[in-house]
């Protein structure tokens, strides 16, 4: 019986083990170089790495997912936390700000979503363009000033603590736990997996894939700016230069943790989860080193290229395998 | 034997639990047209992958000429002198005859640039060869589906194969090509080419090969000299037990039956032109046609997928406004598409969440969470109803053959409860015993008052099948025809 418990929970872990002992002998082997490496300052350190870049990476996996790609997440979370923190700061109160951020990223994901859906621009080019036009707004109205001095119960979401846990400890685990259980168990996760897995075949079901594209890039949109929230409430300011390179770390967290950009369908939330704590080790681990900032960019340029090359190699592998007699009769039209 | 130019022996393959080849012996002869044939998921496809070194055996060995041959990669088949032709025909077309046959390894001049008029003679020499009528500078845009194929088998001949292994070569080509490729294949095979090919067409077994091996779950079932038998007794071989004929009880339809479907004038460019008919409740209507009449597009406008400029489409006496397949799937109308692979299923996900995908609101509680208990049961009962052959509802629809691909994209429309059924070539590449059981299953619907069309190029399936078959020529339905007692070459002579 428990043998039978252990084993299904194993079964549950299995694609992720890999990384489970990655992270296992990465944190030993840091433990043993450094000694600040176990320190509850430098775990605190990781954990602030991992909240905003993994609240931002739950999105990007679902986006992924329906084989799309969001490289607007950094513009969206830079142009939400600025309105919201002006808004503050002209009295408005700290509730309704984090209302408006959480509505500014729902709009922005939703012109993604209607730039794929309706004028069919491939992912990649719309959300770059959101990209820019989010962050040359954000410039725009903060004339490159920063803002700071939020209200105190603002403060709290980010830096807080209830129980002695830290609030960003807090919003990750819900967050991911949250939408774990959504893409396992209900109608709107699975059809996300099956608008990646074939669009075409989902279609045909009678699923609208419009609908669950809009809904994929919509929460994309609010999972970042409430990572701006955090990430703001934490530093009480909002910088200008906020948020760089965002989309890559989310990105590279998702393909880490097994989700595929090279087809849809594949992935898990649980592995993202891996995949950013990886990566916040990664990060720590150079900083505690003292490897110059110039290197980080080009070592995190590194690791998603090695992951992505990975990702493909493996989906290559298996097409190789399912491919190769395949029955589909070439198309005489196509010719 | 010194006359066998391959031998597998006792070849053993198993993907974890599953035995997929048990202790397999093949040979092939010099010079002999060998066909291999099973049913969906037999395993012959796994043989000939061990071949091609795609896949590496448990235990058994390979012989190629009486050496043993170890066979690892695709490259090392290729140092054997075997060559692989594949069914999905890899040119391009706006390359002429002769750089498709010498794309590998075009002619270059001494400069190292291409050298066009030698590789255009190259090509033409081998032309010749076989002895077909084609011009080695014609674009292969222009050509037929056959000639295309010919193309594949002279680029296989380009590294002087021994051995070629076809896989379901004819399924492309229509009679009059089929002429054509038997001639090409009996000309290989005067110049002491051996030839193993893989086909669910049983006629063209009969009539290409001179010996035939059956596997049948794994095993080698019997080889037999192509003259010497019929398609019942290779039939017979491949299933164990003779195809069960459908329940061809059906009465005939009722004056006062419903029209489900009716097409007022449907045109789309290029594709089809003023199409009319009605469809009745419990009726099954064939349309056949052959390849490029316009089937395919009629089936996929019908339920949206594709637009069409005009014309008028009804569902149960009122016409519907605007055509997608949310809206079609809505109206109780399934379809299941010519081509699995491409929009047919959902790889990567089970049998379960497969055969579910279009009743998921129906499965839902509060919040939109699954009732997985629901889900389970459901799809153990459709799985069940269509005999889907599995291990669990859990498997992915991807590690699934053909023919039970099929069976769970019927299982899913199936759940939807139709009442206008639309399949487009709802047999191909699907074995004989799974084809029947397909029919079966279609028969059953209509008794229960479904409205089912069916698009296929199967005249014998249709004549069995059908109460009612149309013909589409160009686009245009040409013919209606009530099937009883109806001669396919009757039919052939209309589609063509």
């Amino acid at each position: 019986m428990a043998m039978n418990k252990l084993r299904k929970a194993y079964s549950y872990i299995a694609d992720e083990s890999v990384l489970i002992f990655i992270i296992m002998a990465f944190s030993i082997m840091m433990s043993v170089v450094s000694p600040y490496f176990l320190k509850s300052s430098n775990l605190m350190n990781i954990v602030q790495y991992i909240s905003v870049a993994g609240i931002t990476s739950i999105g990007m996996t679902m986006v992924i997912l329906t084989g799309g790609i969001n490289l607007s997440v950094g513009g969206t979370l830079a142009l939400s936390a600025w309105v919201s923190a002006y808004s503050m700061l002209n009295g408005t109160p700290w509730y309704l700000a984090v209302l408006i951020s959480l509505t500014i990223g729902a709009a922005v994901g939703a012109i993604n979503g209607l730039a794929v859906t309706v004028i069919r621009i491939p992912p990649l080019i719309a959300t770059l363009a959101l990209e820019q036009i989010t962050r040359g707004l954000q410039l725009v109205l903060s004339k490159g000033k920063p803002l700071h001095g939020f209200p105190k119960e603002f403060l709290f979401v980010g830096a807080g603590q209830i129980f002695g846990i830290p609030m960003s400890v807090i919003w990750v685990a819900v967050l991911f736990v949250i939408f774990g259980i959504f893409l396992s168990k209900t109608r709107m996760g699975r059809s996300i997996y099956a608008v990646g897995g074939n669009p075409e075949a989902t279609k045909i079901a009678g699923i609208n894939n419009s609908k669950v594209i809009m809904f994929v890039y919509m929460t994309a949109g609010v999972l970042a700016s409430f990572a701006g929230i955090i990430l703001i409430a934490r530093m009480d300011s909002a910088p200008t230069a906020i948020a760089a390179s965002l989309d890559m770390q989310a990105i590279t967290a998702c393909v880490i943790g097994g989700a595929s950009v090279t087809c849809g369908g594949k992935g898990r939330v649980f592995g993202t989860f891996l995949g950013i704590i990886i990566m916040g080790l990664i990060q720590n681990s150079l900083d505690l080193l003292n490897v110059s900032a110039y290197y980080q960019q080009f070592i995190q340029g590194i690791i998603i290229f090695l992951a992505v090359s990975m990702d493909a190699f493996r989906n290559a592998r298996a097409g190789k395998n399912n491919t190769f007699w395949k029955k589909a009769k070439f198309k005489e039209q196509l010719l | 034997m010194d006359n066998v130019i391959l031998e597998m022996r006792n070849i053993t393959k198993s993907f974890s639990d599953n035995v997929v080849l048990n202790d397999v012996n093949f040979e092939l002869r010099k010079g002999e047209v060998h066909a291999l044939v099973g049913a969906n998921g037999a395993g012959k496809s796994t043989l000939v992958k061990i071949l091609n070194g795609i896949y590496t055996a448990n235990s058994g060995e390979i012989f190629i000429e009486g050496k043993k041959a170890n066979i690892r990669h695709s490259s090392d088949a290729e140092k054997h002198g075997i060559a692989f032709v594949h069914q999905e025909l890899n040119i391009c077309p706006d390359l002429n005859v002769a750089e498709n046959i010498y794309v590998g390894n075009l002619v270059k001049s001494k400069l190292g640039f291409f050298d066009s008029k030698s590789t255009i003679k190259k090509a033409q020499d081998l032309i010749d060869m076989i002895q077909v009528d084609m011009k080695s500078t014609e674009k292969v845009r222009n050509l037929r589906a056959a000639e295309k194929q010919i193309i594949e088998i002279l680029k296989a001949l380009t590294t002087n194969a021994k051995i070629l292994v076809l896989d379901e070569p004819t399924s492309s080509l229509n009679e009059k090509e089929k002429v054509i490729f038997t001639g090409i294949v009996n000309k290989l095979k005067s110049q002491g080419v051996s030839i193993l090919f893989i086909t669910h067409f049983l006629d063209d077994v009969l009539l290409l090969s001179d010996r035939v091996t059956v596997i049948k779950d794994g095993v080698n079932n019997g080889i037999f000299n192509a003259k010497e038998i019929t398609k019942d007794i290779l039939i017979d071989a491949m299933i164990g037990k003779s195809v069960i004929k459908c329940c061809n009880s059906r009465q005939d339809t009722k004056e006062d039956a419903k029209t489900i479907l009716e097409l007022q004038d449907l045109s789309s460019s290029n594709k089809f032109n003023n199409v009319n008919l009605k469809i009745k409740q419990g009726n099954i209507v064939g349309v056949c046609g052959l390849l490029g009449a316009g089937k395919t597009e009629l089936a996929r406008a019908i339920y949206g997928l594709d637009k069409f400029d005009s014309g008028k489409i009804l569902l149960y006496g009122k016409p519907v406004k605007k055509v997608s397949p949310m809206i079609m799937m809505k109206k109780k109308v399934a379809l299941v598409t010519e081509d699995r692979k491409i929009d047919g299923f959902v790889p990567l996900l089970s049998i379960r969440e497969n055969s579910t995908l279009s009743i998921m609101d129906r499965l839902c509680s509060n919040f939109g969470f699954i009732n997985r208990k629901q889900q389970n049961s459901v799809a153990e009962e459709l799985s069940k109803s269509v005999s889907v052959k599995k291990s669990s509802i859990e498997q992915k629809v991807v590690h699934l053959s053909g023919g039970n691909q099929q069976k769970v994209i019927i299982a899913r429309c199936f759940a939807s409860k139709p009442k206008l059924f639309i399949l487009d070539e709802p047999t191909r590449g699907v074995d004989v015993y799974a084809k029947s059981e397909i029919y079966c299953i279609l028969s059953e619907m209509a008794a229960q008052g479904v409205a089912i069309v069916i698009f296929s190029s199967e005249l014998d399936e249709l004549i069995d099948v059908c109460d009612e078959i149309l013909v589409l020529k160009k686009g245009q339905i040409t013919e209606s025809i009530k099937t009883i007692n109806f001669d396919k070459n009757k039919l052939l002579a209309m589609i063509s």
